[in-house]
């Protein structure tokens, strides 16, 4: 550090000060006074790393001192100089004048300078974290305005070629460039997947969260709609069963991750080799929450694929988006809702999903 | 039955033609008006407004465009006299799923819902069915 390293010391009685910067004077750049005022205006002159101060003074006692400057001085390392030992001064010192050390009078030399020199220490340590800090919350907070505008510069263009893909769709024009377009609507539909599940992923990450009245039946309604262009959608036959006491509040936003996600897979995962593909969603809404039911006669989850989901669906061991970050934001949402989610058939024959989440009415 | 104008607000000339193509393709809307800038649709309000509440009206209002965006847009529809702007109904659009942006839809008078882009044109038939 090319830093100067300055120590202001504040004690009524001068022969203190005078032998404490003829201690001193060699290694630091040391100030004194006898008043709390002239301290206060060393303080808004200089910066001081550390600040000593007498406690016993007759206009006001050193943890006042250290109490009174704290706001504006909040940096520098603050040491208690004590004429006997005042279990009371210094526990005010601590909780109130943010001290970190105390000496005792008549001080010994070496305790001293290793007292310093380690409340020094203690400065540059404080700033180093300060610094992190700072570099840490910069960094969080450009990387929240870099996906705010991704997820913007990304999918408008992604949109406007869904749009076009549907426009093409619309307007017959004929097998072959039907077939040409149907294969650019899956692989936009794929990236598309991929850019939303980074949004979904971060925005669920903030734990803000938006209430709303959920209408089951239009929900889900409108979910399978948009998954209709996913392969091999038209081949499940859809169940919907829903038994609604009152009105169901939750966030829209989180839901629609969980069912999304769930509604996908059954669509991604169907078993090609069976003649009819279920997805069954039964919704038992009341008072107090949902139980949602989420089953489907797919291919279920292979062995490894399995252990990974029990993982993200117990633990947090498995964190990276990629294979499986479905599931993940699926359980991560529950969390957030202060939901449960259970699997509780997984045979190649059958997967089921029960979950259950708290109504905000 | 009354006619039914849509007014298209987008500054992405692509958007803006397969949007109009989408509508001509579902039929809806009798005719569609499109505008690249909020400040045109308003401008267009204010000088037409006798004609244009002869009909109803659709607005699809995009909320990210430069220069006055979506939200500001509605902030001066808001602003003009009540009697301009009685037949219209006002959706935003967005390409964006930020909740912040439906959030603030929400909060937004006479905004009745944001839609996801691409417009789904099925979705907004019904939505305009359920209106009437």
């Amino acid at each position: 550090m090319s830093e100067v390293k300055r120590i202001l010391y504040l004690d009524d009685e001068e022969n203190n000060l005078v032998a404490f910067k003829a201690l001193f004077r060699r290694d630091y750049e040391v100030y004194t006074t006898t008043s709390p005022q002239e301290a206060v205006q060393l303080l808004n002159e200089h910066r001081f790393q550390v600040i000593l101060s007498d406690q016993k003074m007759p206009d006001i006692s050193g943890v006042e001192f250290f109490e009174l400057t704290i706001t504006d001085f909040p940096d520098a390392v603050r040491v208690l100089v004590t004429g006997y030992a005042d279990i009371e001064a210094v526990i005010d010192a601590i909780n109130k004048g943010g001290v970190y050390r105390y000496v005792t009078k008549p001080w010994d030399e070496n305790d001293l300078r290793i007292c310093i020199e380690n409340a020094f220490d203690k400065f540059y340590s404080r700033i180093e974290l300060k610094e992190k800090n700072n570099a840490l919350q910069q960094a969080n907070s450009d990387l929240e305005k870099f996906i705010y505008s991704a997820s913007h510069d990304l999918r408008a263009p992604l949109v406007t070629i869904k749009g076009i893909i549907q426009l093409a769709k619309m307007d017959e024009l004929g097998d072959k460039a039907d077939g040409y377009f149907q294969m650019i609507e899956k692989s936009v539909a794929r990236l598309d997947t991929f850019v939303q599940n980074i949004i979904h992923y971060y925005q669920n990450s903030k734990e803000e969260s938006h209430i709303q009245k959920v209408d089951f039946h239009a929900f889900i309604d409108d979910l399978i709609n948009q998954y209709r262009i996913y392969d091999g959608a038209d081949a499940i036959v859809v169940k919907k069963e829903v038994v609604a006491t009152g009105d169901f509040y939750a966030d829209n936003y989180r839901l629609k991750i969980i069912l999304g996600n769930l509604i996908s897979n059954a669509i991604k995962f169907q078993d090609r080799n069976k003649e009819s593909r279920e997805l069954e969603i039964s919704v038992i809404q009341n008072n107090e929450k949902v139980i949602l039911k989420v089953g489907d006669n797919g291919i279920g989850f292979n062995a490894t694929l399995l252990e990974s989901t029990n993982d993200m669906l117990s633990s947090d061991t498995h964190k990276s988006p990629g294979t499986g970050v479905g599931l993940y934001l699926v359980r991560e949402a529950i969390r957030k809702m202060g939901g449960k989610i259970q699997l509780v058939s997984n045979t190649g024959e059958h997967t089921r999903f029960i979950i259950e989440i708290p109504n905000k009415a | 039955m009354r006619k039914l104008i849509v007014h298209l607000i987008d500054d992405n000339d692509i958007d803006i033609a397969v949007n109009s193509k989408l509508l001509s393709l579902a039929k809806i809307g009798d005719e569609v008006m499109v505008y690249t800038s909020g400040a045109q649709f308003i401008e267009n309000i204010t000088s037409h407004y006798q004609q244009l509440n002869e009909s109803d009206n659709i607005v699809l209002l995009d909320i990210m465009m430069p220069g006055m965006n979506g939200f500001q847009t509605m902030e001066r529809f808001n602003a003009l006299d009540a009697v301009m702007t009685p037949a219209f109904n006002i959706f935003m659009l967005s390409s964006s799923i930020d909740r912040n942006d439906i959030k603030n839809a929400e909060a937004t008078p006479r905004v009745l819902q944001v839609l996801e882009k691409p417009l789904d044109v099925y979705q907004l038939r019904r939505l305009i069915e359920g209106l009437q």
